[in-house]
């Protein structure tokens, strides 16, 4: 009962009038980025974060949602149109879209993977209520030692999941730990690593960080290389999949659905994996595996369903526990934070209503994709048209205004300068700032809790072996770092990113 | 020529060997910078714990990188361009610097038309068009749509 009155609380402010509207600003406007080549939707979500600053916490995190839910639609048009993925969870979708797309049945391709995105988007709504509930209830019953063990686990499934070195993702890790302590120290209030700049002794904002990182670092990345551009054949007419289409890839939806679901909800997980987990299982269960690469529309279906699945789920650790699984949900975590909101359990039992109507806009989201992006077709493929030459500079102007938005504060703007050199000087040498930023956002939390808890302990460090949860939580954390390390998984994990 | 093919023998994974330098240096700056915060009285974490911690954590790791520089082969740096950093950054700091006395829509003309300049495929004419729309654009969006308090106007 309490699922179906959450749910109502969720429906009667989520769809107030201007909840409704800021979710389609969001998802039109997240598609209309995610389209845009290079922008992929950790990049989008940066880069549009000071558009959320002057509105109330319920309408921001609406609007971020429709932005991350377009963002990754948009990522798979291009996939499927010109062969270039418009982030990293649409990669595999080349591989059967385009090949669709250019034996003309690009209109199917977009539908199949609309819809097969909405029947994920709807079931991963639908999971994140009915678990939101329950797991709160297990995480009020943590203490400081289970939650440091448990962001170990979540930062350590990082380490795990990073596509390069194993060495460098910690580093990063470290790096971003080492970031986060700039400001005040939490419990004296003695500036720290101020360097003796006033601006400083308040703490670098993570916004600034993270547009710098992936703003400024992404345009010095690609205004380096030449453009590389996709050409759309023809034109993209006929969207409607046949019987056969459907009939195809309706088993399909549903695993990429199931596998997408379980993944997304796994810190460190997330839409990349899933998509990739989804696409192979599809390819080894077939009966006719050499379809797959020429146009099946299963290679279409799955991905999609799964991604989008995975987007929705992942919110269940953050909602929940106020931990953010990956980097995009890092960046939610820190608007909430810009908002005045504390994450954590809490939050479901103070602030419900803002919870739920988070979770029921995901779902109005999803609706709003399905609706307005087939009959807009049109438009995205002319955003695909605009030239990097003409994109980089808006995204530098936003991420300026952005970034003095903060606290009206010009040192900012140069500290985000700063971070895209940096930024880009660590993509130049393999190292990801997908971690770094990871560790940002939950560093305070680390440092908060660990510290409450050799307090709690009177300085005796077995205390987190001793309490039986935070025990399980780090014998997980130790398992996963020694299988990330074992050669012979570390050959798979190169397999599976080369792929 | 020799010294190209000595380098290459002691330092195999340049990327990954400078990389870790970088790393070590950052977390020693840190631990310099954290030196005059109290350190942990008996059980209580004191406000430099943390900062030295991390910073211990990170130099040894980024010593670790470096050590795999120097013994796995890898790959080379590619030559960095001076252009895009140089003028992505000065934009920066125009901005920074100008939007207090210049107001918005005048600074960020003038930082679209710097930051264009870092692209050699930018078209004058079109950039000088197109920066007249963003920073009409963005003044209409922020200042007036968002209201984020920013300042509009030159100061004179």
């Amino acid at each position: 009962m309490d699922f179906i009155a959450n749910l109502a609380l969720g429906f009667s402010l989520a769809a107030s009038p201007e909840n409704l509207l800021l979710c389609m600003v969001g998802v039109m406007v997240g598609t209309m980025v995610g389209v845009l080549p290079g922008i992929g939707p950790v990049a989008s979500i940066a880069i549009l974060l000071p558009v959320t600053f002057g509105l109330p916490p319920v309408g921001a995190l609406i609007m971020l949602a429709g932005i991350y839910y377009g963002a990754q639609y948009g990522g798979s048009t291009t996939s499927i149109l010109v062969n270039i993925p418009g982030e990293a969870s649409s990669v595999v979708t080349t591989l059967d879209g385009f090949q669709m797309a250019q034996q003309g049945r690009a209109g199917p391709a977009l539908a199949i993977a609309a819809i097969g995105s909405f029947i994920a988007g709807t079931a991963g709504t639908l999971l994140v209520a009915l678990l939101g509930e329950p797991l709160t209830n297990v995480a009020l019953m943590f203490g400081a030692p289970e939650f440091f063990s448990l962001m170990l686990v979540g930062l350590i499934l990082a380490i795990v999941l990073a596509s390069g070195s194993v060495l460098k993702a910690i580093a990063m890790i470290f790096v971003g730990l080492l970031l986060s302590t700039i400001g005040a120290d939490l419990q004296t209030g003695v500036p720290r690593l101020s360097f003796g700049l006033m601006e400083l002794s308040e703490g670098v904002s993570f916004v600034v960080i993270a547009m710098g990182m992936f703003g400024i670092a992404e345009v010095l990345r690609n205004i380096q290389s030449p453009e590389q551009r996709g050409i759309v054949r023809g034109k993209v007419s006929n969207l409607m999949p046949t019987r056969e289409d459907l009939r195809q890839s309706a088993g399909a939806i549903g695993r990429g659905t199931v596998i997408g679901s379980i993944l997304g909800v796994l810190p460190g997980g997330g839409a990349v994996m899933s998509s990739f987990a989804a696409y192979t299982f599809e390819k080894r269960i077939s009966r006719d595996p050499s379809r797959f690469g020429k146009g099946a529309i299963e290679g279409v279906a799955a991905p999609e369903s799964a991604n989008n699945a995975a987007a929705q789920t992942a919110f269940i650790p953050l909602l929940t526990l106020g931990i953010p699984g990956n980097a995009v949900m890092a960046l939610f975590l820190g608007a909430m934070t810009m908002q005045g909101i504390v994450p954590g359990p809490q939050v479901m039992m103070i602030q419900p209503g803002l919870v739920w109507a988070v979770i029921v806009s995901m779902w109005i989201g999803n609706v709003m994709l399905v609706i307005l992006n087939l009959p807009l077709i049109g438009i995205w493929v002319s955003m695909l048209r605009v030239p990097y030459r003409l994109l980089f500079p808006a995204i530098l102007i936003f991420c300026c205004i952005g970034a003095y938005a903060v606290n009206n504060s010009s040192l900012d703007t140069i500290l985000m300068g700063l971070f895209g050199l940096i930024g880009y000087w660590l993509i130049r040498h393999d190292f990801e700032p997908a971690p770094l930023i990871l560790a940002l956002v939950l560093g305070p939390l680390l440092e908060e809790n660990l510290r409450r808890a050799v307090i709690i302990s009177n300085g005796d460090p077995t205390i987190f072996l001793t309490r039986p949860l935070s025990a399980v939580l780090l014998v997980v954390a130790v398992l996963l770092l020694a299988v990330s390390i074992l050669p012979s998984i570390r050959k798979r994990r190169q397999q599976v990113f080369a792929e | 020529m020799t010294t190209d093919i000595v380098t290459k023998r002691i330092i195999r994974s340049p990327k990954d060997a400078y990389g870790g330098l970088a790393l070590m240096l950052l977390a020693a700056v840190a631990w310099w910078g954290s030196l005059d915060l109290a350190g942990s009285q008996g059980t209580q974490f004191g406000p430099g714990t943390a900062p030295r911690l991390f910073a211990g954590l990170l130099f040894a790791t980024g010593f670790a990188v470096m050590i795999m520089g120097l013994c796995k082969d890898g790959e080379k740096i590619e030559r960095y361009g001076i252009r895009g950093p140089l003028l992505i950054g000065a934009s920066v700091v125009l901005f920074a610097a100008a939007v207090g006395s210049f107001g918005l829509p005048v600074t960020a003309f003038f930082t679209i038309l710097v930051a264009s300049a870092a692209s050699h495929e930018t078209r004058w004419i079109e950039a000088i068009v197109w920066a007249a729309f963003l920073s009409i654009g963005c003044t209409l969006l922020f200042v007036f749509a968002l209201g984020l308090s920013l300042p509009l106007w030159p100061d004179f």
